[in-house]
């Protein structure tokens, strides 16, 4: 009985303590951090699964976010052009020479470009709200323009699919739905007062809105009327715009959070599957089935969503993937998953749900921001079938609270068990980017890709990207690609 | 009386919450992992599902890391089924008492990697 009293005591103190110990502890995001002067390098600090090596293939890079290798086998780097913070530069492909010396091959407007393939001599590259087709002579032509890549996330991808079409990721506008604050914070609510979601199929509204500040307060060109102190909002319509239970919006293609298709030739976009949040990385396995990494929820905005990982995904054609209510198959309302610390229970936005949607192949760390990924295809690399997944790493506080930073690093997954294995850490007591640890190792990994001979992976390190509380830093010039092998193979 | 009972708890508290060294036990840091006992392997496959994006892989993120605290098993149940704090409660239908009893037995196998 007295052991039964002490154990009952124990658990109310523990739960009395712990319960409030997540609001005590200092935030600790990798973004967290100060940086000036030179970015370092050194292989050393790069911790790799045994049996592997990487060694530095160039760097001074500027905002790099993808790579692609031409008919020769030889590497092509992107640089987006944009990046977080609102910093804007020249979106630029550029070829990487033995040596780690760059050429420019083509150099765009209207970043950012966020991913680059190459097939049947020529480079398909995202761009801000088109899909660009680089010949390699450099010239630039159009393949499909008019993608709604105004909001937070923007037009992902693509990757050339088994049927010859060009498959492609298109971001959400919103963190969880509805326009807000944070938008504006972010920067394009300034410059597109009006963009909001958009369905790809009709949906119906459970009239949920959200009361903010009004963030236009005072602004000569504020685009509400009468200039309000605070403003309320619903979901899929333009900030400021209130919506009512069983109102109902209509679909179209291309819409926002969707994975969708055209052909390298031109022509009008098809939709493949939708909700999604920000599907960032894609890419076909050797069977010929479509994966994706899609980036889970923020804690930010009107409807602010805690404790959600980014996620991987195979592709069923068609089929509904949750957001904005559902993360991993299960409503966000469900045993209070995603409900905020304080913070009201999560709602449903929509009334009606396309569907149940499908589980995750495989989830990663809450705020690692997993893009860009590839599969090991030669049994020389190793882990033949395994995706490598890059993992840029948080955006803390700007993005919600970590007690330690998540995410700059490589793993791979093991897709028939959604096992995964950090593949390519930093050293150190915390897993965290080479500036928050003051060393020379991997900054945020966005992208990995091999080569022709799938013997090397090549890692696209973004660079040094710091955050605080008013906003994102990104520092131009410390992008960086880095290339593993197998020990004793690098060329 | 009250503080006798409460000492012993707070000690366990405190043990709960502190950091056992680092909690790094990933296959770069800690070198190569086989995990031949199917329960562990389980828990592992469970853990992966439910549990390593708020603690990756037993590190901290965006809550503290575990694989570095001497837990005792009915205080990580008892949290799993609970959801102290600014943790989610995981029911039966989530988590089953068997896949709970193999996370378990996955968290001491990672312990034990330190």
């Amino acid at each position: 009985m007295k052991a039964g009293i002490s154990r009952l005591a124990l658990l109310a103190l523990l739960a009395g303590g712990l319960s409030g110990c997540f609001a005590m502890l200092p935030t600790q995001g990798g973004a967290y951090t100060e940086f000036s002067g030179e970015r370092r390098f050194n292989t050393a600090d790069v911790l790799l699964e045994p049996g592997y090596e990487i060694e530095l293939v160039t760097s001074g890079l500027t905002f790099p976010t993808g790579i692609a290798f031409d008919a020769s086998g030889r590497p092509y780097v992107l640089e987006a052009g944009y990046s977080y913070g609102e910093v804007f530069t020249t979106p630029r492909l550029l070829r990487l020479e033995p040596g780690g010396a760059t050429t420019v091959v083509a150099s765009g407007e209207g970043g950012p470009w966020t991913g680059v393939v190459f097939d049947d001599g020529a480079f398909y590259v995202a761009s801000f709200g088109a899909i660009l087709r680089v010949d390699l002579n450099g010239s630039i032509s159009t393949v499909l323009e008019g993608l709604p890549s105004e909001g937070d996330h923007h037009t992902n991808g693509p990757a050339i699919g088994p049927d010859g079409w060009l498959y492609f990721g298109q971001g959400t506008a919103t963190n969880s739905g509805v326009v807000g604050p944070d938008n504006y914070e972010f920067g394009w609510l300034k410059r597109a007062p009006r963009h909001h979601d958009i369905p790809c199929e009709e949906i119906v509204l459970a009239g949920e809105n959200f009361t903010s500040d009004n963030p236009f307060r005072g602004a000569p060109d504020s685009p509400l009327p009468g200039d309000p102190e605070q403003v309320t909002t619903g979901a899929y319509v333009p900030f400021g715009t209130v919506t009512t239970p069983g109102q109902v919006v209509g679909g179209q293609v291309p819409c926002t959070g969707a994975i969708m298709r055209v052909r390298p030739s031109g022509g009008p976009p098809e939709l493949v599957a939708w909700g999604f949040r920000n599907p960032f990385g894609l890419a076909f396995s050797s069977d010929g089935r479509l994966y994706v990494t899609d980036n889970g929820f923020d804690e930010r905005g009107s409807r602010p969503v805690f404790g959600t990982g980014d996620l991987m995904y195979v592709i069923e054609p068609g089929r509904w993937y949750g957001w904005p209510d559902f993360y991993a198959g299960h409503l966000l309302d469900e045993e209070n998953r995603g409900k905020s610390h304080p913070g009201p229970p999560m709602r449903p936005l929509l009334a009606r749900h396309p569907s149940q949607p499908p589980e995750p192949v495989a989830a990663f760390g809450v705020h690692a921001s997993a893009d860009g990924f590839d599969f090991s295809r030669n049994p020389a690399f190793g882990n033949v079938g395994q995706a490598f997944v890059a993992q840029l790493g948080d955006m803390v506080p700007g993005v919600g609270k970590t007690l330690a930073p998540v995410g700059f690093k490589v793993v791979k997954v093991d897709v028939a068990t959604g096992v995964v294995h950090d593949f390519a850490v930093n050293r150190g007591e915390l897993q965290g980017p080479a500036s928050w640890g003051n060393h020379g190792g991997l900054e945020r990994p966005v992208a990995v890709r091999f080569d022709p001979a799938g013997t090397a992976l090549y890692v696209v390190d973004f660079g040094v990207l710091t955050s605080d509380e008013r906003g994102n830093y990104p520092r131009p010039g410390t992008g960086a690609v880095w290339r593993i092998t197998r020990t004793g193979t690098a060329r | 009386m009250k503080c006798i009972t409460a000492l012993p708890a707070l000690a366990l508290a405190l043990l709960a919450l502190s950091a056992c060294g680092s909690a790094r036990r990933s296959v770069p840091v800690a070198g190569p992992m086989a995990i031949a006992d199917p329960q562990v392997a389980l828990g592992e496959r469970v853990f992966m599902r439910e549990c390593s994006v708020c603690h990756p892989r037993g590190e901290a993120g965006l809550a503290p890391g575990i694989n570095n605290k001497p837990l005792p098993e009915f205080l990580i149940k008892f949290q799993v089924r609970n959801g102290l704090g600014a943790m989610l409660s995981f029911s039966e239908e989530h988590v089953s008492p068997e896949e709970l009893d193999a996370i378990v037995e996955y968290l001491e196998h990672m312990r034990g990697r330190g």
